[in-house]
């Protein structure tokens, strides 16, 4: 999306903006600021401010339709596929502004990998799966692609599991299997976030708890933002949380902080389960 | 917002109503009158494809039953073999008339006894050499239809004669009268009375000559040349003959022929010496050339109808054809076309040739006999006939019935069932050495217009005009089609995209004759006339078209997005007309420099390459139009079907949209791709209107792209209402129809299964 194409749209209210939270122990990743996207003329983001810091898990919460995934899907540009969705604010990954023209969107999504909520392998193999990026990305060698598939598939916690199946069609391999394959597809490119939009959502209990042992794994090395509708796997896998509602960003935070001493009375009707 | 539920209670509902109970029922039979009904619509789409099989193989398997010769039935009763009454002498020649009802026996005595086929009843009797101051020595026959015969007697004269059936219906019943009568009068032509005693006679009667040869006790060979003159009052015809005399042999020969053309005396010896005797010019006859014939002793040799082939029978059991043959440098001479070998080893003792087809049944001297077909070069029939050697066989006119006659004199009908005998595997696949051809070839020729010509059922020619036409069709629709598809589904504006899939599709809807029709009438004209032009934009606008695509690349961002993504296609349609309108001229001026003024005569004249107007090119161009909507709409729905999940995933790990389309996106929709090519090469292989008009339908076998051909379909459209019903003819093309089912019907089947295993591999989620 350009800046010339987009619609003089009015930001409603600038008081809506809540003032980003200082995390002055933390290095930051991801770095919002005034961020308002539009699905046309509807507004779907207001004005949101924050820091993701790096190499920590930080959770988005909220009611469905509040805008989480949305903003996630900000970080890597994937909303440039939405038809009539506009961005306007600025997004600073290490100190550079994503949406500035002059940045190479493959690069950038290869920089900031995203895993969705529905398992998503291609229809190749195993093997191919997670070297895919790498090929994409010009890697030809055949050493280096073999260590890192097999680095990542061990990162991903699934190459006990694979090992002997590398070049069977990873369609056959069940659904916690084929998420966590996507997973070590994505940090395969060596990316320096990761983006998961409810991983577990379409997974079993097992499955799940996997994946969320996964994630504890990964935070040494990678910035980690992770949508759930689940508020038990957020308080459980996140350092921060940031609960979302209506489009706003309504209260970020440490996890511990947010879940036991929230500051809103929004939060906190969340968070016990008065609306959801 | 959260509805309040607390205010508003279930109503009570009684589920078990009789009226919802009913319900209930009706639905069920609803249910299952619908799964009825969808069963029975796809079992009879499966049984209509049946019926369609079953029939064309019902019309088809006649051709490939064996032939059968069995005893000749009459009023519910087997008939048996009889002695003619007063009739002591055996035949110099038997025949049969066109419904096996009356035979014809002519003795050395020159009795001509017409009698009754089936019963040996005498029905005439007619003695020919009178007054018997003579005795006949040769015998020789025109050709089997024209009923003509010459007797050759001892005192160098011939008699010329003719026997005649007269058909007519009183009490409406059929009454035929045989007769002998004499064309050209009673009297006799002579050899000269120095000639001496006639030992061999040939004789060929055509439109303005009739030919005598003959040969003497001396080994000479003597020629009779009567040049027809017609009386214009009495309209009776005057023989003036005059005498030639021949080179000489070195053997006494036994068996003499004329070819129909007049052109040429084929003498054969009993060791199997056939010398070739060149009469063009009756003034310098010439020994053309002697070939040793057969393998043993000559037993029997004859003519094939028309007079092209010459079949030799010898005592081991082989029956050579021999046919004319020019050569490179237009000569003519004998040449061995192929051998038939009797199943058994014992000699073979008779020939009898069939009237109207190039078949012909050989007896061993056991009485076995064997029916031949020589285009087909098969075998048709072997059965045990006769218990011992037999005297005489022929055939009847139309070859349902044999009449064989032993050495006692016993004569017996035979019923002879062989209707299709010029098919065989190789009569249909494979390269079969035609009369009047140089070499063996693969030829379609159903028709002509003699009536003793050799079908030609060659099906190669037409099986490679299929595949060449689809193969150009393809080559044209293809990549246009799936290129296109790929554009539209996964690059396009989907505003542009809802008003441009539909207008391919709409296509489809132009009726195949009017693409012809254009093809045939005003594209063929043009494509020959602007030949280098049509060159020139096929190679100016691909090349162009990216020229422009890496420009408009490399263009500032900010004037490219003057133009919203997906549209770009927009700015390709004046391009490619800037670029049509820049080849015309430009076609002209490479014209002038490199082809000398023009494409079209360069290609004839300079590089010496055939060029039909009709031709591949112009079917590549028409009916590969009416390919592409077929193709461009199911590639387009694979690619497009392919799960946006996948496509995203892609685009998350880094992926530019190219590297997408090529990684995830072909490989996913893969299975459809390859169906939309094989469904579309099906349509390519079944279509007939646009190749029947705009191929020329010329049977021939050439690559070249500036030449026609005949596909199976336009074969069938051209051919099948002026074929005979139930002849061999129209069970070919009955045959050919199934060739393409089966066509058609393999290459689906294999399609659908490499589809079934991409599927498994490739397909989505």
């Amino acid at each position: 999306m350009s800046p010339t194409r987009q619609p003089k749209i009015s930001i409603k209210t600038t008081e809506r903006c809540l003032q980003p939270l200082v995390l002055s122990q933390e290095t930051i990743a991801v770095e919002i600021k005034e961020l308002n996207l539009y699905y046309g003329d509807k507004q779907a983001l207001n004005c949101i401010n924050m820091s993701i810091p790096r190499h920590r898990v930080t959770a988005f919460i909220g009611p469905s339709g509040c805008g989480k995934s949305t903003l996630l899907r900000c970080f890597n540009r994937m909303n440039d596929l939405v038809d009539l969705c506009r961005v306007r604010g600025i997004i600073s990954l290490e100190g550079k502004d994503i949406y500035d023209r002059k940045v190479d969107v493959a690069e950038l999504r290869r920089r900031v990998g995203m895993v969705f909520q529905k398992p998503n392998p291609f229809p190749k193999s195993v093997y191919e799966n997670v070297a895919y990026g790498l090929r994409i990305q010009g890697i030809r060698k055949k050493h280096v692609i073999d260590e890192a598939v097999e680095w990542a598939l061990r990162s991903a916690a699934l190459w006990d599991e694979v090992k002997d199946r590398l070049q069977e069609s990873a369609l056959g391999l069940s659904g916690g299997q084929q998420q966590r394959l996507v997973i070590a597809r994505s940090i395969a490119v060596k990316p320096a976030v990761l983006l998961l939009d409810e991983p577990a959502s379409a997974l079993d209990p097992i499955s799940t708890l996997k994946i969320e042992q996964l994630i504890h794994e990964l935070k040494d090395r990678f910035t980690i933002v992770i949508v759930t509708h689940n508020m038990q796997q957020a308080a459980r896998v996140s350092d921060y949380t940031a609960f979302m509602y209506m489009g706003d960003l309504i209260e970020f935070g440490s996890t511990d902080d947010l879940f036991t001493n929230p500051h809103k009375k929004q939060t906190e009707d969340y968070i016990t389960g008065r609306y959801g | 917002m959260k509805k309040d539920t607390s205010k508003i209670s279930l109503p009570e509902i009684n589920f078990d109503t009789p009226a919802l109970v009913r319900h209930r029922k009706s639905r069920a039979v609803g249910e299952r009158l619908t799964a009825w009904f969808v069963g029975f619509g796809g079992i009879s789409v499966i049984l209509a494809i049946m019926l369609i099989f079953i029939y064309l193989l019902y019309e088809v398997v006649p051709l490939f039953r064996g032939a059968a010769i069995v005893s000749w039935i009459q009023d519910e009763q087997v008939r048996d073999s009889y002695i003619l009454q007063d009739s002591v002498h055996p035949s110099i020649h038997l025949s049969l008339e066109e419904q096996n009802t009356v035979a014809l026996k002519i003795d050395r005595q020159g009795n001509a006894i017409f009698f009754n086929a089936v019963t040996g009843q005498i029905r005439n009797r007619v003695l020919l050499n009178s007054p018997n101051n003579s005795s006949i020595t040769a015998f020789a026959l025109d050709t089997d239809a024209s009923h003509l015969f010459a007797l050759g007697l001892d005192n160098s004269q011939v008699l010329i004669a003719k026997h005649q059936y007269d058909v007519s219906y009183p009490d409406d019943a059929r009454l035929i009268t045989p007769k002998i009568i004499y064309p050209y009068g009673e009297a006799r032509v002579d050899f000269g009375a120095d000639f001496g005693a006639l030992q061999r006679l040939a004789i060929s009667d055509q439109d303005n000559t009739l030919i005598l040869v003959a040969s003497n006790t001396e080994q000479k060979l003597g020629m009779l040349v009567l040049s027809k003159e017609k009386n214009f009052i009495t309209e009776e015809v005057q023989l003036s003959p005059q005498f030639y005399s021949l080179p000489e042999l070195s053997t006494q020969p036994e068996y003499l022929f004329i070819a129909p053309d007049q052109h040429w005396l084929l003498a054969l010896d009993r060791a199997g010496n056939l010398s070739l005797i060149d009469i063009r010019k009756p003034n310098h006859t010439r020994l053309a050339s002697v070939h040793k014939a057969s393998r043993g002793h000559v037993t029997d040799a004859a003519l094939l109808l028309g007079g092209a082939s010459l079949m030799i029978a010898d005592n081991q059991g082989y029956i050579s054809q021999w046919m004319l043959v020019r050569d490179q440098n237009n000569d003519w001479d004998l040449n061995l076309v192929r051998d038939f070998i009797a199943s058994t080893d014992s000699p073979v003792t008779n020939l009898a040739m069939e009237h109207r087809r190039k078949g012909f049944a050989a007896v061993d001297v056991d009485g076995v006999v064997s029916i031949y077909n020589s285009t087909a070069s098969n075998q048709v029939l072997s059965q045990p006939l006769h218990p011992g050697p037999i005297h005489t066989l022929v055939f009847s006119p139309r070859a349902n019935a044999l009449m064989v006659e032993d050495k006692q004199g016993a004569l017996r009908l035979w019923q002879v069932d062989n209707q299709y005998p010029e098919v065989s595997w190789s009569a249909l696949w494979k390269k079969i050495w035609y009369e009047g051809y140089a070499t063996e070839d693969y030829i379609w020729q159903s028709s002509a217009a003699t009536t003793d010509f050799e079908p030609k059922y060659s099906l190669m020619p037409l099986s490679f005009g299929t595949l060449k036409a689809a193969f150009y069709a393809m080559l044209m629709a293809m990549p246009l089609a799936i290129c296109s598809a790929i554009y539209t589904a996964y690059f396009m504006a989907p505003t542009l995209r809802r008003k441009v899939k539909p207008l391919i599709e709409l296509m489809e809807a132009v009726p195949t004759v009017i693409l012809g029709f254009l093809a045939g009438l005003w594209l063929a004209p043009l494509v020959e006339t602007r030949l280098a032009g049509i060159f020139t934009i096929l190679l100016v606008v691909p090349v162009g078209t990216l020229i422009f695509a890496y420009l408009w690349s490399q263009l500032p961002k900010t004037s490219r997005w003057q133009l919203p993504e997906g549209w770009d296609l927009v700015l390709l349609i004046p391009l490619i007309m800037a670029l049509v309108a820049v080849s015309i001229p430009l076609s002209s001026l490479l014209e002038d420099t490199f082809f000398s003024g023009s494409l079209r005569q360069f290609i004839t004249y300079d590089m010496g390459i055939d060029y039909d107007q009709r031709n591949a090119l112009v079917v590549g161009l028409a009916m590969g139009f009416a390919v592409i909507p077929t193709i461009f709409s199911i590639t387009e729905d694979a690619i497009f079907s392919v799960p946006k999940h996948l496509t995203q995933g892609s685009l998350a790990l880094g992926a530019t949209p190219w590297q997408t389309l090529v990684g995830v996106v072909l490989l996913t929709a893969s299975p459809g791709i390859f169906s939309a090519v094989m469904i579309g090469m099906g349509r390519a292989v079944g279509e007939t209107m646009i190749v029947l008009m705009a191929t020329g339908n010329t049977p021939i076998m050439d690559v070249n792209i500036f030449e026609g051909m005949r596909t199976l379909a336009a074969n069938i459209a051209v051919e099948m209402p002026e074929s005979e019903v139930g002849s061999s003819h129209y069970r070919i093309l009955f045959l050919a129809a199934l060739v393409l089912f089966m066509f058609t019907f393999v290459v689906n089947t294999l399609a659908e299964l490499v589809r079934q295993r991409l599927r498994v591999k490739y397909g989505s989620l």
